[in-house]
């Protein structure tokens, strides 16, 4: 169990079901309250808007379905919730203006994509 | 003193030897012919003097009246030039800058001439190859320019103002910049800056079709003209149309950004594959066995896959390579019968189906209709059209058995089908374990636009 995840709802959008389904397992099993997993861009959208602020992270996959996430990441950013993108695409891929999110590589590596949340939301203990 | 005049001039008309001397009555006989004269045409004095001097004329100008205008044209006004070829005594011929004056004395004239030949023939070589450049540059599909070192234009090509729609004057000096995309002036004109250390000027950038308003990638280089004595002389470039080639280096660049996708999503499908299967395995061993059946079902899709261009694959195509996996399944017996119309399946549905039907087959032969001799699998699929998409339906009916328990089986298959479908391909499934096997129906939406994972 992490500590400092633990408890802490986050949102998952993935388009592909195994995916999703080995993510949130992972992520479950650390202690974490998923959220979805959302596998369009609309649906994820649909989460947010009906959420009531209680979303403490995301994690979200670059490519739904052939449309780009970006939508669901600039609602996030305006409120302020601290998100990472899996990505099977380069960094180059990616837009400059998401160039400070924290980026883990498909296949992700699970330790990785912890720290990555941690970092996320570090800030939220204070 | 009178007589000291008239000896310096003779003086001085004998000693001029480049020059040739003479002159002539109102009729054009030859009257005076000095050493310059004999040299350069090749008649001593006594031979020529009383002749006519249409003799220095090429027997074409003779044919002409040349001599004849010339005398006419000197009379008239004073002097006439006379440049053009003359001939020697011998026939042989020399390119003479001259000039035919009127004498004001006796009617009569005088003529200096000069044997020119050199610098005319090197002029002659200098206009042919001028007119050469110009038939080059002006005949290549590329557009040519002169342009001194910092980018001044002095020479746009026909085909630079064409393209353009920039007149002559317009492409003069950096007025050409106008033509050039906004975004891009600046680094055509910092490139400027780095040929003069370079000795060659390369920059790439777009310019403005003025027939349809578009801008097209163009690479342009220049260089000093070949021979120029210093860096300050004009340069020479051209402009090449690379637009096609740029279209299709950002098509790469796209697609190769999409196979890395793709390629790291499928191995994300594998990667969630192997940790589904662990968690469910009672063994390394049983895990070793699952794991890789459903590892070669997911190639049979890459690979039908990457034998279409499009991406898409036949419903019937994918069925039936799963069932051929299987060597229980012989699809030419009465045991199984596949039917349906032709359906394309876009890769991401192709993949999931292909897994779900996957799981399907195993348990059938396993536990259901291909376990058994009795057993009997119907598989069967057809389109309705819905709008705005259509839908296929697809059974999967086993009979002919018996199972003494029908299975409440919370499988990987359950799974997939219950849950992977409808959330990855909006599918609508039921599935059934009877005591005469397996029911299912899979409905998926199918777009008319592919859509590609």
């Amino acid at each position: 169990m992490d500590n400092e995840l633990k408890g802490r709802r986050f949102l998952v959008v993935e388009d592909e079901y195994l995916i999703a389904a080995d993510l949130a397992a992972y992520l479950e099993g650390l202690g974490i309250e998923v959220v979805g997993p959302a596998s369009s861009v609309k649906e994820a959208l649909t989460i947010l808007k009906s959420d009531q602020g209680t979303i403490d992270g995301a994690v979200l996959d670059i490519n739904l379905q052939n449309h780009r996430v970006y939508p669901v990441a600039d609602l996030l950013r305006s409120r302020g919730v601290p998100f990472v993108f899996t990505t099977g695409y380069d960094a180059t891929v990616v837009p400059n203006c998401y160039a400070d999110v924290p980026r883990c590589d498909k296949p992700v590596d699970e330790h990785r994509l912890v720290r990555c949340l941690r970092e996320a939301t570090h800030h939220l203990e204070t | 003193m009178p007589g000291t005049k008239e000896e310096l001039f003779e003086l001085l008309v004998e000693s001029s030897t480049d020059f040739g001397i003479f002159t002539m009555d109102p009729g054009g006989s030859i009257t005076s012919w000095n050493s310059g004269a004999e040299r350069l045409f090749g008649y001593s004095e006594p031979e020529i003097i009383g002749r006519s001097a249409d003799a220095i004329f090429t027997p074409e100008d003779r044919a002409e009246g040349v001599p004849r205008r010339e005398r006419e044209v000197a009379r008239r006004d004073g002097r006439a030039a006379d440049e053009r070829w003359h001939q020697r005594k011998d026939a042989s011929r020399f390119w003479a800058s001259g000039v035919l004056m009127r004498l004001k004395g006796n009617g009569g004239f005088a003529k200096i001439a000069r044997d020119r030949t050199d610098q005319h023939l090197a002029g002659e070589r200098l206009r042919e190859s001028e007119q050469r450049f110009r038939l080059l540059a002006t005949s290549i599909p590329q557009l040519v320019f002169l342009t001194k070192p910092n980018g001044e234009r002095t020479w746009p090509s026909p085909q630079w103002i064409s393209f353009t729609g920039l007149g002559f004057d317009q492409s003069l000096g950096l007025n050409w910049l106008e033509a050039i995309h906004p975004d891009d002036r600046e680094t055509t004109q910092k490139a400027w800056d780095d040929a003069r250390s370079n000795g060659e000027y390369y920059v790439e950038h777009r310019i403005k079709r003025h027939a349809q308003g578009d801008y097209l990638w163009h690479q342009t280089r220049a260089k000093p003209l070949e021979g120029a004595r210093s860096l300050d002389s004009d340069w020479v470039g051209t402009m090449t149309d690379i637009d096609d080639l740029r279209g299709l280096q950002s098509r790469q660049q796209v697609l190769t950004a999409e196979l890395q996708h793709r390629t790291r999503n499928l191995l994300s499908v594998v990667q969630a594959i192997a940790n589904q299967t662990l968690r469910s395995s009672i063994s390394l061993a049983s895990f070793k066995t699952q794991f890789a059946s459903r590892l070669r079902a997911i190639s049979r899709v890459q690979s039908l896959l990457a034998q279409v261009e499009d991406h898409v694959v036949d419903l019937r195509d994918l069925v039936a390579a799963e069932l051929a996996a299987h060597s229980e399944a012989d699809l030419t017996s009465e045991k199984i019968r596949v039917n349906g119309p032709p359906v394309s399946l876009p890769a991401t549905a192709a993949q999931a189906l292909a897994l779900a039907l996957h799981e399907l087959a195993t348990n059938a032969v396993k536990y259901g209709a291909l376990s058994q001799p009795g057993g009997k699998l119907d598989v069967r699929w057809e389109v309705k059209d819905r709008k705005p998409t259509s839908e296929v339906a697809l059974k999967w009916q086993e009979a002919g058995i018996s199972i003494a328990k029908a299975p409440e089986r919370k499988g990987y298959g359950r799974e997939l089908i219950e849950r992977a479908l409808p959330y990855q391909l909006n599918a609508k499934t039921e599935l059934e374990f009877t005591a005469d096997g397996v029911r299912c129906e899979i409905i998926v939406p199918v777009s008319a636009e592919p859509t590609h994972g």
